[in-house]
């Protein structure tokens, strides 16, 4: 071997050998795949709503902090610095010089100006700028210069300044109005219902510690493709690089056959929760309206349930049992006093014979001599759920219960849990990417519209709704956060003990990443696999062509 | 008398009519349908805890959930005259313009399946009726009886895993069919006593198909050659959404996953149009002869 070749060698393996570093390997044309599961529905940042817009809204937009997925602080990004006052209404940023949008124009404090106005202009509707709507009045911006801003919202907002890692910044003077993005990609195509290519923002503010501008890989492409199956066996054959949310069945089959691939990255925010249907003008009998609305029926039910066995069984031990509507994944906010309920159906029965329910021949009886039988409806297509409602059902059984499993598409099962209440119970997994306990005031408020269970009281039906309103209330009002804890843990223990909803499992973050894909930490928060996708790079591509 | 001409003219304004009146019903109940299902005007969104109350009504309206049947349709047809054929929902895109994206994609899987189909059904039933092959029969009936039970979406999914071009699936759900009819058909010519003379007298068994067997079968093979477009149209949706070709195909089970109303309604009038022009083509050629020549 000749000498110079000997030399790239080494040069190369070191390269190589250097954890982390994008070495030689970061190709020039490098190309990320991946799917998502359905079509943005808009690519608007301000109005980004569901999974699939956010993932672009992550990947383009250039925001002033961003909320490290791995660490669950914030970091800066566009603003060097921010101060909060003390009353939790106003904020202010120092931010970065010298950066321009992907389509060359500068990025000053006008534009943030113009983006909180935009935000929080009534007629918009914006989800990301409703979780800054608290008190009547208007939004006021005051820039010094070019790099300062202040901002002032009408009331105080706890955990305002984690409010703005989901503002993308929009440029006020660019004629390409939103497609002029100050993150590390820009939206290059966008074939609607087949696909996106994502192209590195040239103008992209950051580098790396060798001063090597970010992001490494050159371009993203974005297959949409409902059908989780299909997803697979594309990512098996190498076709795209990463599956984010993975099932447990395809992570055991990656682990047989390419184990190399997947990663758990412990428990998720997700959790899989049942919930009866309280709603006082439900087409129900008021037989079973009273059963659901009585709270020692609720957490017989709870009992009766074997969670563990729904994590061992559903979710081949990559879940663990759910015990609160905060999961283990938010560090701060979960309740670690609390524990799941345990499986006693023994207890479950004692439960129900004090509510007046009897057992006899192995049915269940309620006091006016009805046997106990109801149906739960969730989303068909989902074959976890499906088996959960088929093991529900069977637990149940074990206390006299008769279950019904009734499965319904997901627009149809949406109209009854929020129009026609024509539902006894539901099981479903209500998703929650913020951390904050305020971005679900709408869920816990009893006035809320995402009250689920009973939605849009005008006066609290009972008197821990009642609670629960005030303490919801008073930790949005104060900046402490011990107090504010103290009062989200509270409203953890009165939702444990009447079982509103009933919590069952918390998912584990499942991942299958190419073995091409380098520099990946999946963490348990959304975006589980490209949450640091400026750090990200290929390896010697392997890919097949489609 | 009647003249070409003029047959031409009637027939043609007659049929015109017929079609127009049927794509209106058709677009009408294809919108009565989508109104009326199950989750219309539902989104996912409006279980975002973020939302106030307000964003879920404006949601709500966008969604079009205070508009009527009547008064949608009234709209859409205001509109479809201008030449607007409205905006999807699910895609936030103008439908004309993701009919022009997807149009050719299914015109391409649907032609080559349409031949593919034709093709080996044809070829098969008149090697199966002319050289009495009962080799040829007997495979080509196996073979046709067998895709017959299986359905498109699992072909789909079947080329999907061996890697194999989707379109072809298209081509195998019309052979069986037209194997099927236009080999009974052929039979059926071919024991008319006039084909028998024909063969008794020793012509050529080109000669006899060409000029005995297919002008009688033929008004039947075209009224087949019809419905086979129909056919291919509705076997498009499962192989283009498995196989992942983004065609009208897919973009009709993305619209009715969606509720996307108008999507729908313009695609359920296009594939009635696209249904009517084939079946009243197949018609006027078959009807020709006779009518022509009184």
């Amino acid at each position: 071997m000749k000498r110079r070749e000997l030399i790239a060698l080494l040069v190369v393996g070191f390269c190589r050998a250097l954890p982390g570093a994008p070495g030689s390997w970061a190709q020039p044309g490098s190309q990320l795949r991946f799917c998502i599961h359905s079509e943005p529905k808009t690519l608007n940042p301000l109005l980004v709503d569901d999974d699939a817009s956010e993932t672009i809204r992550y990947l383009t937009g250039g925001v002033l902090v961003r909320l490290n997925r791995m660490t669950q602080q914030l970091q800066p990004e566009l603003a060097i610095a921010w101060k909060m006052n003390r009353a939790g209404d106003a904020i202010s940023f120092t931010l970065r010089k010298n950066v321009r949008f992907s389509d060359g124009t500068p990025f000053s404090a006008a534009d943030v100006a113009y983006t909180i106005h935009r935000l929080m202009d009534p007629a918009m509707h914006s989800p990301t700028g409703d979780s800054f709507r608290f008190g009547n009045g208007e939004v006021e911006t005051r820039m010094g210069g070019e790099d300062r801003i202040y901002i002032k919202f009408p009331a105080p907002i706890a955990g305002l300044d984690k409010l703005f890692d989901q503002v993308a910044i929009l440029s006020v003077n660019s004629p390409n109005r939103e497609m002029a993005v100050l993150g590390p990609y820009y939206v290059a195509e966008n074939k609607a219902g087949s696909y996106l290519l994502l192209k590195r923002n040239a103008n992209y503010w950051k580098r790396d510690s060798a001063g090597r501008q970010l992001p490494y890989i050159e371009s993203i492409h974005i297959d949409i493709e409902q059908n989780r199956d299909i997803e697979m066996l594309r990512f098996e054959r190498g076709e795209i690089d990463f599956i984010d949310s993975l099932s447990a069945e395809n992570y055991d089959r990656l682990a047989a056959r390419a184990p190399a691939t997947i990663h758990d990255a412990g428990v998720s925010m997700d959790a899989e929760q049942i919930w009866f249907n309280q709603f006082p003008n439900a087409p129900l009998p008021d037989y079973k309206k009273a059963w659901f609305a009585s709270a020692r029926f609720r957490s017989a039910i709870s009992e009766s349930i074997h969670r563990a066995d729904l994590a061992r069984v559903v979710f081949h031990g990559h879940a663990q049992p759910a015990v609160s509507w905060i999961s283990p994944a938010n560090r701060f906010w979960f309740d670690a006093r609390l524990r799941p309920y345990p499986f006693d159906q023994k207890s479950a029965l004692r439960l129900l014979t004090q509510d007046g329910f009897s057992l006899r021949n192995g049915v269940l009886y309620d006091r006016s001599g009805r046997t106990v039988e109801f149906s739960l409806i969730t989303n068909a297509g989902n074959s976890s759920r499906e088996r959960m409602a088929a093991m529900i059902q069977q637990d149940l059984a074990g206390v006299g219960i008769r279950l019904n499993i009734v499965t319904l598409d997901f627009p149809s099962l949406l109209e009854r849990i929020t129009r026609s209440y024509a539902y006894e119970a539901c099981l479903l997994g209500l998703v929650n990417n913020g951390l904050d306990p305020d971005a679900q005031m709408n869920v816990w408020l009893s006035s809320g519209e995402n009250h689920i269970w009973n939605p849009n009281q005008k006066t609290p039906a009972t008197a821990w709704e009642a609670e629960i309103d005030r303490l919801m209330r008073a930790q949005a009002s104060t900046m402490e956060a011990k107090k504010r804890k103290e009062a989200v843990d509270e409203v953890q223990e009165i939702v444990w003990r009447q079982a509103p909803f009933i919590y069952l499992v918390n998912k584990d973050a499942l991942v299958a990443v190419s073995t091409n894909l380098h520099n990946v930490h999946p963490v348990a928060l959304q975006p589980q696999v490209y949450w640091n996708i400026e750090q990200l790079w290929m390896g010697p591509t392997r890919r097949r062509d489609r | 008398m009647r003249t070409p001409g003029r047959f031409w003219l009637r027939a043609l304004a007659r049929h015109t009519a017929r079609m127009l009146l049927v794509l209106m019903l058709g677009g009408f109940l294809g919108a009565t349908l989508a109104r009326m299902a199950p989750g219309f005007g539902q989104d996912a969104e409006e279980l975002d805890s973020r939302l106030s109350r307000e964003s879920v009504a404006a949601l709500r309206q966008a969604r079009g959930e205070d508009e009527s049947l009547p008064g949608f349709y009234v709209h859409f047809l205001g509109r479809m005259v201008r030449g607007d054929l409205g905006q999807s929902q699910t895609l936030q895109e103008p439908v004309r313009q993701l009919l022009a994206e997807r149009f050719p994609e299914t015109l391409e899987s649907v032609g080559l399946g349409l031949a593919l189909g034709w093709a080996a059904g044809l070829g098969l039933a008149i090697a199966a009726v002319m050289w009495r092959s009962a080799w040829a029969d007997l495979t080509a009936g196996l073979a046709a009886s067998v895709l017959l039970c299986v359905p498109a979406a699992v072909l789909a999914l079947l080329f999907v895993i061996i890697q194999a071009p989707g379109r072809l699936v298209i081509g195998l759900i019309v052979f069986p069919k037209i194997f099927q009819f236009a080999r009974n058909l052929l039979l059926r010519a071919a024991s008319l006593p006039h084909v028998l003379t024909a063969r008794a007298k020793g012509l050529g068994g080109l000669r006899v198909l060409i000029r005995h067997i297919l002008p009688v079968a033929g008004p039947q093979l075209l009224a087949l050659a019809g419905v086979s477009v129909s056919l291919a149209l509705a076997a498009a949706i499962p192989v283009e959404v498995l196989c992942d070709l983004p065609g009208i195909g897919q973009l009709a089970w993305k619209a009715a996953m969606g509720r996307d109303l108008a999507l729908l309604v313009d695609l359920t009038m296009i594939v009635t149009l696209i249904t009517l022009v084939a079946n009243t083509g197949a018609e006027l050629l078959a009807r020709r002869p006779r009518e022509g020549g009184a």
